[in-house]
């Protein structure tokens, strides 16, 4: 067990339907993992049964060691993995600011009671809080949407600013589900530049399920297929595409 | 991770200032009222409180709990039973009453938490209403049952509260606390928790947030908030029935709510206000004053789903709180 994410013969069956069948394989820390396979393959189930979404039906999830399976989502999360959403799970009664300051909730420094007689310290929290999200914000090009409703963005806006959202969490283990969908492809470039510069300089390590082949093989550092809930290949994007079962099974269309 | 320092002071909320000029105009109403105006003002205090504790469950956290005439009546009945049986003066059996009342605030959110929602837990927190009701009638000994408990002479820090004005301060200074306090919680992380978890509690999990604590945060501050109303209820009435804590009241309450707005603070305010207000305008008309009550709920549920301070918010941008959507 060497990397920062252990999966060990991880299984998940829906009475019947086998969406993952003993998958194991391990993401490393300061890296880009990538997940592909085609739709259906039981990506985004892998990423809810290391989320705590989903029960693990056999097997072993293992983060910095530990043993992280059974745990309930907020469990998992305070461990330091969290995840985004692949349809979008962005608070729409909030505007763009106060959903990524909702992000950094844990990180808010005060306590009720300065809260409730709104201290000066309290207030401070607060400002320098949303100083940050701006910010964070910036990192995308986003900040000029900060003070509006997240209903009026669009999909691709949407996503931005559910993983700026994610990031602001400062998560060892970041999951991301398709987080390139719907972008147009100048945004599309930016994310995965945020997403590269965001393993390197900010030291967080990123699990990427992603279906545009070329974000992936540019972005990631190493690369898991899934098929029909099983894995059938691993290795760095110049092994992949050499892999002649994934040509068959994934690329063989192209 | 944070060597960063606020760049700009940016104030949170520009405009609530002048908020401030509400409690100081109404400072003045003792100069112009006689004992029964003054009465209905001090009722009207009572039931800014009920509505603002309640409006924390039903439209900021969004869950469907009806304890709040459990809370609003223990806050009472505490109130009158620590100064009876136990000597209290009226500041600490208020402090008695926050503090039971936000037990039961505990008690209610248990079945919240035990994934006891909607319908369900509507109907259970109805029945802890109507259990508590049981409970004054039959705990004799000491509610004296449906005789009421008399409150003996209200003083605060040795001052007598017997008369309207004398309660109209004291109540004014509690309402201005709580409404305050409760604003600043709204505004903070707290707040935006709580809002998040009633949008949608697995991404707010997600988010490394404890979904359980801000549930158990809003049922306790509710539960003390409204538990202060019942302090301040068996204040003005100086006796306590068990009628006073039935299904119309609660009835009443969730009107409060809805026609002021529900989720928002300032509707809490304008809806204990219109609702305690009318009513007893209405009461010189023989039989209107049900009437009136009725309709006036169908009508603004049926035109203005937010409340009346949507309409407010549409005239002024004072009424557009951070967290409440028009
Ligand atoms: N909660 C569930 N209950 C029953 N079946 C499920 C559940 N979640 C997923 N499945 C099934 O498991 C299989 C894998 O689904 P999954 O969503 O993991 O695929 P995916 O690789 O993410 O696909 P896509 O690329 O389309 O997002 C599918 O057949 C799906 O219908
Ligand atoms: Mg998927």
């Amino acid at each position: 067990m060497s990397g920062l994410l252990n999966l060990s013969g991880v299984s998940v069956h829906f009475s019947g339907l086998k969406a993952l069948t003993d998958v194991s394989f391990s993401a490393n820390a300061g890296e880009v993992t990538a997940l592909i396979g085609p739709n259906g393959a039981g990506k985004t189930t892998l990423f809810n049964v290391v989320s705590g979404y989903v029960q693990p039906t056999a097997g072993e999830i293992h983060f910095k060691g530990e043993a992280i399976q059974g745990l309930t989502p907020h469990e998992v999360s305070e461990k330091g993995v969290r995840r985004t959403f692949q349809n979008g799970g962005l608070f729409g009664d909030m505007t763009v600011l106060e959903n990524i300051l909702t992000g950094l909730h844990v990180q808010i420094n005060s306590n009720f009671w300065g809260l409730l007689f709104g201290t000066r310290k309290a207030d401070e929290a607060e400002r320098a809080a949303a100083a940050r999200a701006r910010r964070l914000l910036a990192l995308m090009d986003m900040d000029g949407f900060a003070d509006q409703q997240v209903k009026s963005l669009s999909g691709g806006q949407q996503r931005m600013v559910e993983i700026v959202r994610t990031i602001a969490t400062e998560p060892p283990l970041l999951l991301l589900d398709e987080p390139a969908v719907g972008l147009s492809p100048p945004m599309r470039a930016r994310m995965m530049e945020v997403i590269k510069r965001l393993a390197g300089e900010e030291g967080i390590s990123i699990l990427l399920i992603e279906h545009a082949i070329d974000l992936v093989m540019a972005g990631s550092d190493r690369i898991i297929v899934l098929n029909s809930g099983q894995k059938i290949a691993e290795g760095k994007p110049a092994e992949i595409r050499e892999n002649r079962e994934v040509l068959e099974a994934y690329l063989g269309y192209a | 991770m944070n060597q960063e320092t606020p760049q700009k002071k940016r104030p949170l909320s520009q405009n609530g200032r002048i908020f401030y000029l509400v409690p100081l105009a109404a400072a003045l109403i003792p100069f112009f009222a006689n004992d029964y105006l003054q009465f209905i003002v001090n009722m009207i205090m009572v039931y800014v409180l009920v509505t603002v504790g309640f409006n924390l469950v039903i439209g900021n956290l969004g869950q469907l709990a009806f304890a709040n005439t459990a809370f609003f009546g223990i806050g009472a009945y505490m109130t009158a039973i620590l100064m009876t049986y136990a000597g209290f003066t009226y500041e600490l059996a208020l402090v008695g009453a926050a503090i039971s009342g936000g037990l039961a605030g505990l008690l209610a959110s248990v079945t919240a938490l035990r994934g006891i929602r909607l319908y369900y837990l509507a109907i259970i927190t109805l029945a802890f209403g109507e259990l508590m009701r049981w409970v004054y009638i039959h705990a004799e000994p000491v509610t004296m049952g449906t005789d009421g408990l008399p409150l003996p002479d209200v003083t605060v820090f040795g001052m007598s509260m017997h008369s309207e004005t004398a309660k109209f301060y004291v109540f004014l200074l509690i309402t201005v606390l709580v409404v305050k306090g409760t604003s600043n919680l709204l505004k903070s992380r707290v707040g935006r928790a709580i809002l998040a978890i009633r949008d949608n509690e697995l991404t707010t999990a997600s988010l490394g947030i404890s979904t359980a604590n801000y549930i158990i945060l809003t049922f306790v501050w509710s539960g003390s908030v409204v538990g202060i109303a019942g302090a301040m209820f068996a204040a003005s009435t100086e006796r306590v029935f068990p009628e006073s804590f039935g299904l119309t009241e609660v009835i009443v309450h969730f009107a409060m709510v809805m026609v002021g707005g529900a989720g928002s603070l300032i509707g809490s305010v304008i809806g204990g206000v219109v609702l305690t207000a009318l009513p007893e305008y209405f009461r010189q008309f023989p039989g209107m004053e049900e009437l009136f009550f009725g309709a006036i709920i169908i009508a603004v549920l049926l035109f203005l789903p937010k409340g009346l301070v949507s309409l407010l918010a549409k005239v002024s941008p004072l009424f557009r709180e951070r967290y409440f959507r028009e």
